[in-house]
């Protein structure tokens, strides 16, 4: 399963990280705006500008609440249903966040192949052939 | 970014082992169905199966020469699946980055 992973420390408590993924209003300012609220099996939308072929609306069910150290929800925005996750770690510095964006099953293990072959050159496919290898052990 | 019928589906298309393996074959040159067949080791009507899943969510395409039909890639259709997990995890990073300044405002 290939999965996009980003991890982040920041230096600020674990309960206000919570506090800023499961308000509706917090998760508006720094996401997108937003019906969520915090009960599993909420269904909510994520709304931004239509961009062609994408009618501006990500539509969501919230499955998993585990304050302050798990929520996670489905993502429906494109051609997949796909899993979004945030794993909230007390650390010493504050907090590690770990963002899992899940579903794209499939996909990465012909990807590699697919941009090598095609001498795709951009940096963007670059930072995507160094993702793919170095996540092929996780999840 | 819109939704498309599971039939449709490129990511569906490519979950298969041997349809990633059919376009494996089809990224070196075009191919016809008892080729892949052969290169495969598995049945022509298999294959013409896994084919048809291929063309519906448009990842191939045919080409007609006498009685034979040759299958190749359309290029721009896979870029667009790589493209659209590229950009998630562009956008990802770049959502953090704003989590991350949401939460020193909040502090201040």
């Amino acid at each position: 399963m290939r999965d996009i992973v980003v991890v982040r420390e920041v230096a600020y408590p674990r309960e206000m990280v919570w506090a800023a993924l499961t308000d509706s209003r917090q998760l508006g300012a720094w996401l997108m705006p937003n019906d969520f609220a915090p009960h599993i099996g909420h269904r909510f939308t994520f709304r931004t500008k239509p961009a062609p072929g994408f009618d501006g609306v990500v539509r969501c069910e919230v499955l998993e609440l585990r304050a302050p150290e798990r929520v996670a929800f489905t993502w429906v925005g494109g051609p997949l249903e796909t899993v979004v996750s945030f794993d909230l770690e007390a650390v010493a510095r504050g907090t590690r966040i770990t963002l899992r964006h899940a579903g794209f099953d499939g996909a990465g293990n012909l990807l590699p192949r697919v941009v090598l072959g095609f001498g795709w050159r951009s940096l963007l496919a670059k930072k995507l052939v160094v993702h793919l290898a170095g996540v092929g052990h996780g999840a | 970014m819109s939704r498309v019928s599971p039939d449709q589906d490129p990511f569906r298309a490519i979950a298969d082992a041997n349809r990633r393996r059919m376009l494996d074959h089809m990224l070196a040159g075009e191919r016809t169905v008892g080729e892949l067949a052969g290169l495969l080791g598995i049945a022509q009507p298999s294959v013409s199966q896994h084919m048809a899943v291929l063309r519906l969510a448009g990842l191939v395409e045919e080409r007609a020469e006498g009685r034979r039909t040759f299958y190749s890639v359309r290029a721009d259709e896979l870029r667009g699946v790589a493209e659209w997990i590229a950009k998630y995890e562009v956008f990802w990073g770049e959502r953090l980055d704003a989590l991350e300044a949401h939460l020193a405002r909040q502090r201040q």
